[in-house]
């Protein structure tokens, strides 16, 4: 029973984070953040709670709202481009959902709530992260190397092959974190998932499996969810008669 | 009467602009009109800013007009398909700009795409592209070596029209004569139509054939 001494260990963090942060001005924000977090925290451990007496379709609808949220932090970094709202839900869900099947399928978790929401949050939230990454490097790829994109649509290229580079470009930089982070795996850091694992008493080479794969999934996901996204995004930055938007800021 | 090759009637065309990050919608083009026949050469003219580029990027629709028609071979240019529009009306913009790759892909790049079947050796060399160039880095050239590559480039679509934006301005007296002779002989070889934008006098005259000024958003006929 540590969870009495763990949150106000917490609690105790960030007041004091927070009073050391206002030094620098953000002692505000960092009390609103630290206290939002701990009651998300806390909302989502009692969601878990009701969901394990839930039947399982239950827990994916959960994924599929957190898809959502993860979409709409997404859309908000595309500078709120035409259709990608939709767009970015559907790639990160649909990426997270292939790479999170194999865990049940290959019997490494068995099909129940307590292991289907964690690992789908896990994927989301990267799919997310590299997601963001990419669809705001494209549009600033776009934007710089306008005069080239209209040098081949000029050749009477269609739009995808004259943004080509530029989506290339997006996420080969969104991936870079993703590939040092796998790089240094071990070296500089133990990763969350095997961290809870040691903690909560597994055997080490039971963690660092899981996790690995778990790794490799978070980063296919990842791979997955920005080019679908950046692929179906590619026409919002076009009209109709394959001119790039003028309108791009 | 012939049919014209290109034609604009009563084309306008505004663009937005930021002003103290308020968009402003500033005319550039108002009721303009223009004929250009099968093989003709013109020569637009006209201060900075007056809209030149402007013009050139409503006839191979890299932007729409607001209003008004243009017509290629007496068809609407918005019933041609975009890509097929712009593989007939070719362009080299004021500023070149080479694809990664060598000179020998970026030129065969149309070819490949239209399936063109030319001769890269002949061509670049009506383009005054030495031979040891064409597998060297496009990338690393000179301005007005990447001109060339660009000229090249776009005649390797075989177009029927030719829109040049001041092909020169970024060269020196020397070279730009280069480019101008060779413009000119390609023309004449391929039988283009070719609009042509100068800001300098002396290159229109130098050019001969049909001179406009671009003032108030019109062409007007030029005088000498
Ligand atoms: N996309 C755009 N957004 C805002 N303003 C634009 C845009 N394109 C052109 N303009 C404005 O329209 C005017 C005409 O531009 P354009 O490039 O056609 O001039 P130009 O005659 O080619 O000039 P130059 O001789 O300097 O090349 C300019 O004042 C320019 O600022
Ligand atoms: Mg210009």
């Amino acid at each position: 029973m540590s969870e009495i001494p763990a949150i106000a260990l917490t609690v105790l963090i960030i007041v004091l984070a927070a009073a050391y942060g206002r030094r620098f001005g953000i002692g505000r924000e960092l009390s609103i953040v630290g206290a939002r977090s701990l009651i998300q925290i806390l909302i989502l451990a009692s969601v878990i709670i009701i969901l394990f007496n839930l039947p399982l379709y239950w827990s994916f609808l959960v994924l599929l709202v957190m898809a959502a949220i993860a979409g709409h932090t997404t859309y908000s970094r595309s500078g709120k481009l035409e259709n990608s709202l939709p767009l970015a839900a559907a790639s990160i869900a649909a990426a997270s959902l292939l790479l999170l099947i194999p865990f049940f399928l290959a019997g490494i978790f068995p099909l129940e709530p307590r292991y289907v929401i964690p690992t789908g949050s896990i994927l989301i939230g990267n799919a997310m992260n590299v997601s963001s990454l990419a669809i705001d490097r494209y549009r600033g790829e776009i934007k710089n190397k306008r005069g080239e994109v209209e040098a081949y649509l000029a050749l009477g290229a269609h739009p995808g092959l004259a943004i080509a580079a530029c989506l290339k470009q997006g996420i080969l930089s969104a991936l870079i974190p993703s590939i040092d982070n796998m790089r240094n795996l071990g070296l500089v850091w133990i990763p969350g998932v095997m961290t809870g694992m040691l903690l909560g008493g597994a055997d080490p080479v039971e963690a660092a499996s899981i996790q690995i794969a778990i790794f490799a999934s978070i980063f296919a996901a990842g791979m997955i969810a920005s080019n679908l996204l950046l692929y179906y995004s590619t026409d919002s930055f076009f009209t109709k008669a394959a001119q790039l938007r003028e309108d791009l800021d | 009467m012939e049919q014209a090759h290109i034609e604009l009637k009563n084309v306008s065309k505004s663009v937005l602009r930021k002003v103290n990050n308020v968009k402003v919608r500033t005319q550039i083009l108002s009721s303009l009109d223009l004929k250009v026949q099968q093989g003709e050469l013109i020569t637009i003219m006209g201060a900075s800013g007056s809209g030149k580029s402007t013009l050139l990027r409503l006839i191979n629709r890299l932007s729409e007009i607001d209003s008004g028609i243009i017509l290629l071979n007496g068809r609407d240019i918005r019933d041609h398909n975009p890509m097929e529009l712009r593989k007939k009306i070719g362009m080299v913009f004021q500023l070149p700009v080479v694809f990664r790759g060598s000179v020998r892909e970026n030129i065969a790049f149309g070819m490949k795409l239209w399936k063109n079947d030319i001769d890269l050796d002949a061509l670049a060399d009506d383009a005054a592209i030495p031979k040891n160039l064409l597998d060297a880095d496009a990338g690393q050239l000179s301005i007005g070596e990447k001109q060339r590559v660009c000229i090249a480039r776009a005649l390797a679509n075989q177009p029927e029209v030719l829109l040049l934006d001041e092909p020169t301005s970024s060269l020196d007296y020397k070279a730009a004569g280069k480019i101008e002779m060779l413009l000119l002989d390609l023309r004449t070889k391929k039988n283009l139509t070719v609009l042509w934008v100068t800001h300098e006098r002396e290159q229109a005259e130098r050019i001969g054939g049909r001179r406009l000024i671009l003032m108030e958003g019109r062409l007007e006929e030029g005088h000498v």
